[in-house]
């Protein structure tokens, strides 16, 4: 089933003082299918983020539409959005966004909160998942006290307890070190084969390649996909790599 | 590099750091000028030469060190948060190569713009203002304004020497702080640690036993002697009370409220608790600044212009009647001949005496304890609350002017009490008991009450015989001769001040050949020197109460800027993780409003506590009208609270600017 559509998504960001608008994303389409790990790769600057921030329901298209299980975003009423967001999408950063004034727990407990839960229900539903990211001992302390490592773990909490539809990614891995980053890939394949639909903005071919399917973007377009079927993550970081010189060197567009 | 590196450098930072920079030397200007104006003030010549200049003179004089104490503290506290929120600035500097002692350099032209822009500005300013505000003043005073404008030598001078040297000092502190630290910390700047803030309990219990002495001072102080006393202690309490509850309760308080699960991890109080528990971790030392000085002003300014409106009532305080006479009186015909005196200067200005009382009498000293008063003074302290004045009349006189035919036993007396009330059946003095037959509630309003403060009986005794013995006894007590009875004369006219004045002229000189040992007071005669006293409080209490609002603004400024930078990363992620902009928003909104508020309200509720000592003291001042001291309170309150929300709706516009650029929707 598909989980997420997104159809011919346009976005001109119009600066302040009536610079030169600027086009981040042109006509972008794809799906994502319930269950899947997508990976997005592309240039700094190609609009990966903006894409994301859409899908956030963070930002608004120029045109096109996204499809949330068959609801259209721009559907929903304004003063939802946040509730839609809270319940059905799951983020995690490249700077974690956790908030220095809450403690780790409270910080994965933040979302809940806002949902009105119980404690006990929030205490039930954090302690599966604490144990499975390893973060049990450290709930008590606050972000400044913890890596960097540790801290993206307990972002990956955040978004996993509310069990959104999709938990989005924009490099995750990207202010961690190769071990930590190791971990997080792992967790997030774990994740995934547990049922849990995946979409990850990412600049490491080696992450990209943990990915069921790689998406390209240039010059704010899919500008081409990869699928793993059945590939070794070695095979499929070639390939990946292949891409990506072939993008460089401004290689004809092929599907 | 370039000669003109450093000073354009230095020039470059101020303008680039203005939105905090402004507002400082704004500051500095405001007090730099405030502190012309007052030294000019309490220097000037002609102030000194006008009848009752130096009584204010030395007032002003009060408020120059005041000022000038103030100043030195509240400069130096502003720099150094500016230099906080610099500090990275200066990390970049030190990476990018440039030397500490390069720095130091680029600091001290700053400093030199700033300090030469404020003296400058500031020094131009007050010499224009001072003419204005010195009108002002003798407008206030009472006085003649006299013409001509001129630059005072000494002000100048003795602001220079000042602010030269806070320019200095801050300069200094800064360049220690700068050389003490390592780039890496320059670079980690203000956001050092947002480490959990301990509860720190000693600090919570010593905070509350403060606050609570110092109200319960306040509450139970009786004798407006002791409030003399006891005042500035009970101020003292409660400024450590104020600190220790803003820093330590604030936490401790937030903290229990997050044991708390099911009230903590509810979506109303979840951001709120949290929030609140890092602004007051950044901002209770300034709250608790903000908080103390919105007392001060709502005190001073409360209490002179209570003063100062009251003037006519404290006038008729300390002075009942308009002619006031008192005499001692060994033989009948001296009374006589005072009346004659005083009924010839009457009719040689054609005017008649009102709501006349004239009574012989005895004073007596003493420490009342119980229904005992010890008139042996040589081992009482003049000062203990309990001393009370007796005026021993006789009951023929009291039945003369009250219209009535009491009658008295040897050892009955009727007791008329102002102040505190007399409340035992019996008065034991100098060896004999009296009983009280009948406590009279009116009559002697109008007596002269020299000793207000300390409050006096006035006893009716059976006859002269009684007074005469009374007075011997006590004169034996202390060894001194009988000062013998007197004879008091007071009366009111209806005339305007300058024929009472004529006439308190005339009866003085009257009297003066013929009762050397008498004397005699009008509320005319002094109502230049009170002018001038209350007056000259009237117009510190607004300048400086124009001084710590200007202080309070800039705080409050910093205060939102600084909390501005902060809260708009939270204020992103907080969207980003499922709050819609309208509850970050609210949720904001009201952190920013309690935090704001916060002060003021208890700045409110200490005045509500100070309230009944104030009273006291202002009994000392002869002012007793309670609800004018009221009115004056509440309507200072609300001024004051009025312009708070004022200067919270503008600061908070620039707080709500920082914090709202780049976000979406
Ligand atoms: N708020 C904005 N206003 C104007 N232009 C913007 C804004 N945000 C992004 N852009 C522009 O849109 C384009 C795409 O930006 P985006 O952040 O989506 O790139 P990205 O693919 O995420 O890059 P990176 O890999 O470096 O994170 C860029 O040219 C950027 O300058
Ligand atoms: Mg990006």
């Amino acid at each position: 089933m598909t989980i997420l559509e997104v159809n011919n998504l346009k976005k001109v960001y119009t600066t302040r003082f009536g610079g030169s608008p600027v086009q981040a994303l042109a006509n972008v389409s794809f799906s994502v299918e319930e269950g899947e790990y997508a990976a997005i790769m592309g240039e700094s600057g190609s609009g990966k983020t903006t894409l994301l921030n859409i899908l956030a329901s963070l930002d608004k298209p120029t045109s096109g539409e996204v499809l949330l299980k068959g609801k259209g975003l721009s559907t929903i009423k304004e003063k939802e959005i946040s509730a839609f967001r809270r319940e059905n999408l799951g983020f995690v950063f490249q700077d974690f966004n956790l908030l220095d004034t809450f403690s780790l727990q409270d910080n994965i407990f933040l979302p809940l909160v806002l949902s009105g839960k119980s404690y006990e229900e929030m205490s039930r539903r954090l302690e599966p998942i604490a144990r499975k990211l390893g973060i049990g001992d450290i709930l008590a302390k606050y972000p400044y006290e913890v890596s960097g490592g540790q801290k993206q773990r307990c972002a990956v909490a955040r978004a996993l307890i509310t069990k959104p539809q999709l938990i989005l990614a924009d490099e995750p891995t990207g202010s961690l070190d190769s071990q930590a980053a190791e971990g997080l890939l792992r967790l997030f394949k774990e994740i995934n084969q547990e049922g849990q639909t995946l979409l990850m903005v990412t600049h490491s071919v080696k992450a990209a390649s943990h990915a069921q399917r790689v998406l390209f973007i240039k010059d704010g377009e899919v500008f081409h996909q990869l699928y793993k079927a059945g590939m070794s993550d070695e095979a499929m970081y070639q390939k990946i790599s292949d891409t990506l010189t072939t993008m460089a060197t401004g290689g004809g567009r092929h599907e | 590099m370039s000669r003109f590196f450093y000073p354009k450098l230095a020039a470059t930072n101020l303008k680039k750091n203005a939105q905090t920079y402004l507002p400082y030397i704004l500051t500095c200007i405001g007090t730099v000028m405030m502190y012309y104006i007052m030294v000019f003030l309490s220097e000037n010549e002609g102030l000194g030469k006008m009848a009752g200049g130096s009584q204010v003179q030395m007032i002003l004089n009060l408020g120059c060190y005041v000022i000038a104490i103030f100043s030195a503290i509240f400069l130096f506290y502003t720099h150094s948060f500016l230099i906080k929120r610099r500090k990275k600035e200066f990390g970049l500097f030190n990476i990018l190569g440039m030397e500490k002692k390069h720095i130091a350099r680029v600091l001290a032209f700053e400093t030199l713009y700033v300090a030469g822009i404020s003296l400058g500005v500031g020094l131009l300013g007050g010499i224009l203002l001072s003419k204005l505000i010195f009108m002002v003043l003798l407008k206030i005073l009472n006085f003649e304004v006299p013409l001509g404008f001129d630059v005072s030598g000494p002000a100048l001078a003795a602001v220079l020497f000042l602010f030269a040297g806070i320019f200095l000092l801050t300069l200094l502190n800064t360049l220690r702080q700068i050389h003490l630290a390592k780039p890496v910390e320059l670079l980690m700047g203000g956001q050092t640690g947002e480490k959990e803030p301990k509860t720190k309990w000693p600090l919570v219990v010593i905070g509350t036993l403060s606050l609570g002495g110092g109200y319960y001072i306040s509450l139970t102080t009786q004798s407006p002697l002791d409030a003399l006393t006891q005042f500035f202690f009970a101020v003292l309490l409660v400024m450590v009370g104020t600190y220790c509850l803003f820093t330590a309760g604030s936490i401790a308080v937030l903290k229990l409220l997050r044991r708390n699960k099911g009230y903590y991890y509810q979506t109303r109080h979840f951001t709120t608790v949290a929030g609140m528990m890092y602004r007051m971790k950044q901002n209770a030392v300034g709250l608790a600044n903000i908080c103390i000085m919105a007392t001060a002003v709502l005190v001073m300014v409360s209490t002179t212009v209570s003063l100062y409106i009251g003037l006519e009532d404290v006038l008729r305080t300390r002075y009942p009647q308009n002619i006031m006479i008192s005499t001692p009186m060994p033989a009948q015909q001296s009374v006589e001949g005072l009346q004659t005196s005083v009924k010839e200067v009457l009719a040689k200005h054609r005017l008649e005496e009102k709501d006349r009382l004239d009574y012989r009498y005895a004073a007596l000293v003493g420490n009342q304890e119980g229904d005992t008063v010890i008139t042996d003074m040589s081992n009482i302290s003049n000062a203990s609350s309990s001393v009370r004045e007796f005026y021993l009349i006789p009951l023929e006189d009291y039945n003369r002017l009250a219209k009535r035919t009491a009658s008295l036993g040897d050892d009955e007396i009727l007791i008329y009490s102002s102040g505190s009330k007399y409340e035992e059946d019996t008065l034991t003095v100098l060896n004999r008991t009296f009983t009280v037959k009948e406590r009279l509630d009116s009559f002697f309003e109008n007596s002269p009450n020299r000793v207000s403060i300390s409050g006096s009986y006035y006893v009716v005794v059976k006859d002269m015989d009684v007074v005469k013995a009374m007075e011997e006894a006590r004169a034996k007590e202390n060894r001194d001769d009988p000062s013998g009875y007197r004879y008091y004369l007071g009366f009111d006219l209806e005339a305007d001040e300058a024929d009472i004045s004529a006439v308190y002229q005339d009866i003085r000189t009257a009297l003066r050949s013929d009762y050397p040992s008498s004397w005699i007071e009008s509320p005319v005669e002094a109502k230049e020197s009170f002018f001038a006293i209350y007056g000259g409080l009237f117009f510190l209490g607004i300048f400086l109460g124009a001084l710590f609002i200007m202080a309070t603004v800039l705080i409050i400024y910093y205060k939102q800027v600084s909390e501005g930078y902060d809260d708009k990363a939270r204020f992103e992620i907080m969207q980003k993780v499922g709050m819609s902009r309208e509850e970050v928003r609210g949720s904001i909104r009201s952190q920013v409003l309690t935090v704001f508020f916060l002060p003021l309200v208890t700045a409110g509720i200490h005045i509500a506590f100070a309230f009944p000592i104030i009273t006291k003291l202002l009994a000392v001042l002869n002012l007793t009208n309670v609800g004018l001291f009221a009115w004056c309170t509440a309507g200072t309150i609300l001024v004051f609270a009025l312009f708070y929300a004022v200067v919270y709706g503008l600061t908070a516009k620039v707080y709500y600017r920082i914090v709202s650029w780049g976000t979406s929707g």
